[in-house]
């Protein structure tokens, strides 16, 4: 009963969504209700990028940063924070080279979001945990190499 | 079933951050069961959306890929005080959960 | 650090050696405090006492390692888990009393030593006393779970009170004795003892890990821990970690709340004189 008022709420919500987006943001960038299927399909991790984000330039960006510890306590949990002062960042993914499924996991925005996305994510082992952020038809990256090791006892 | 838990606080940007902590196994669906052999079927949250007073601000796309009970930060800028803060989520399955917040 | 090691050494083997001398004095265990807890502030000249109480993210060896610590705690994973607890606490027994009526001894001079049964208290002893002197059943698993959970409501309740248990009696000198033996003598298959990996080789690396300062051990406890958490059973008491830790030396636990690890936690209790408490602990 609650989760059908919330859900008729959150429609009802989603129609003024678009409309102040439409009147905000001339092409109507709307957020994209449905999960991204194929990036999260895409074996690579240009062929990630090319389905979440389509084509686009990849620059190196001090206008990001990555918080993360240069070696994790636990590879099954490791915190991440992507930071970025791009006040038009439309989108970013956090793609890990070396998982068996790479892109991991994204965020899309408007405006009213700030430029921060944080999560708790699974590495299979050490690898580059690259992020991009979508801002003027670019992707800014920034990347950092996170260490897994196995531990010998911890505590 | 599920939980979730938000927090709001302020941000050095002047902003606030909003984090969300749901309850999920996040399975992957590569693990075996160990006594029966069995894989277990995938079961991960998929999208989890963020409002501020009904409308939606941002969207985030989980995978497999992300931590079982899954923490979820992000920013929300020209958000005040007595606003609310509102998310919600849909795993693979279907299901989902929900939480509101309103911003002090 | 060398004279610390052969007086430890010499004070244990004179402990075996005849239990019939006199009782160690109080200015004795005093010293003993100054030494083990100077020990450790002169290898980290950075840190204050009250540093300890981070545990391993305090120690300059584990700065690579920090941030995962520090992002943990933006939200700790065990906030949930705490709201839990604060319910479970205030939840009625079936004569209508709470875990708040219970007689309980300030958090931060647990092990109590009691000279009537010449017996070490615990925290965990007195919540399942107070159960059973209610007509309810005691928790029968105090490693994790629930017990766990009680023991983070009502040592959080005395966070940033620093850690101050009395020894004054003669027989609770004589259980301290047994836990400073305990923590100082070699065991299981590697031979190690406590004092081999947490006082004499801490901050250097074992495996992937850096090993912890035996100065805040067990202020933080219970434990949240990732490893734990992810194997689905994220708390831990104070004995779960021992048991832990003795597995990891190849030797055979002993009882949970037995008289090995009470007298090993009295042991930890006094050596952290006057270090906060900081409860509950996110641990990797």
């Amino acid at each position: 009963m609650k989760r059908r008022i919330f859900l008729k709420g959150s429609l009802a919500a989603g129609t003024v969504a678009v409309a102040a987006g439409a009147g905000l943001l001339a092409p109507a960038r709307v957020l994209a209700a449905t999960w991204p299927e194929a990036a999260f399909a895409a074996k690579t991790e240009a062929d990630a990028l090319r389905a979440f984000f389509g084509d686009a330039a990849v620059v190196d960006s001090d206008k990001v940063s990555l918080k993360a510890p240069l070696q994790a306590e636990n590879g099954a949990y490791v915190p991440i924070k992507v930071m970025t002062s791009l006040t038009d960042a439309e989108a970013i993914a956090v793609v890990v080279e070396k998982n068996p499924v790479p892109y991991v996991t994204s965020l899309q925005m408007t405006v009213v979001a700030g430029g921060m996305y944080s999560a708790r994510i699974k590495m299979a082992q050490t690898s580059p945990v690259n992020c991009y952020v979508k801002a003027g038809g670019k992707l800014h990256k920034v990347s950092q190499e996170i260490k897994v090791t196995i531990g010998g006892c911890g505590g | 079933m599920a939980t979730t838990k938000m927090k709001i606080k302020k941000n050095k940007a002047g902003g606030h951050d909003v984090m969300v902590l749901a309850k999920h196994p996040m399975e992957t669906g590569l693990r075996k069961n160990k006594k029966t052999g069995e894989k277990i079927p995938a079961h991960f949250i998929q999208t989890m959306e963020f409002a501020l007073n009904g409308t939606v601000v941002a969207q985030a796309n989980l995978g497999a890929g992300v931590s079982k009970n899954p923490l979820i930060g992000i920013a929300i800028a020209g958000a005040s005080s007595g606003d609310t803060v509102s998310v919600n989520w849909i795993d693979n399955k279907g299901e989902g959960d929900s939480a509101e917040k309103a911003v002090k | 650090m060398k004279k610390l090691f052969a007086l430890m050494a010499a004070t244990g083997v004179m402990v075996l050696a005849s239990t019939t001398i006199q009782a160690i004095s109080e200015a004795e265990i005093r010293s003993d405090i100054e030494a083990f807890q100077g020990f450790f502030l002169k290898r980290f000249p950075g840190l204050t006492l009250e540093d300890f109480a981070d545990g391993v993210n305090a120690l300059p060896q584990y700065a690579h390692r920090r941030a995962n610590w520090e992002l943990l705690m933006e939200f700790p994973p065990y906030e949930p888990e705490m709201e839990k607890a604060e319910q479970e606490w205030r939840k009625a027994f079936a004569n209508g009393k709470t875990f708040a009526d219970c007689t309980l001894a300030p958090a931060n001079t647990y092990p109590v030593y009691d000279a009537g049964s010449d017996d070490l208290h615990t925290l965990v002893g007195d919540l399942n006393a107070c159960l059973a002197a209610n007509g309810e059943k005691p928790i029968k698993n105090v490693k994790y779970g629930k017990m766990a959970r009680l023991v983070a409501h009502y040592r959080a309740q005395f966070n940033g009170e620093r850690m101050a248990v009395d020894f004054s009696a003669a027989g609770a000198r004589a259980w301290y004795e047994k836990g400073r033996h305990f923590y100082w003598a070699r065991r299981g298959q590697l031979n190690f003892s406590c004092a081999n990996c947490h006082v004499q080789n801490v901050g250097n690396s074992i495996r992937g890990d850096v090993l912890s300062a035996g100065l805040g051990h067990t202020v933080g406890f219970p434990v949240y821990r990732t490893q734990w958490a992810v194997a689905g059973k994220p708390w831990g008491t104070v004995h779960r970690r021992y048991a832990g830790c003795i597995k990891q030396l190849r030797a055979s636990p002993f009882k949970t709340q037995g008289s090995e690890y009470k007298a090993l936690e009295y042991y930890q209790a006094i050596m952290n004189t006057g270090v906060p408490l900081k409860v509950p602990s996110q641990r990797q």
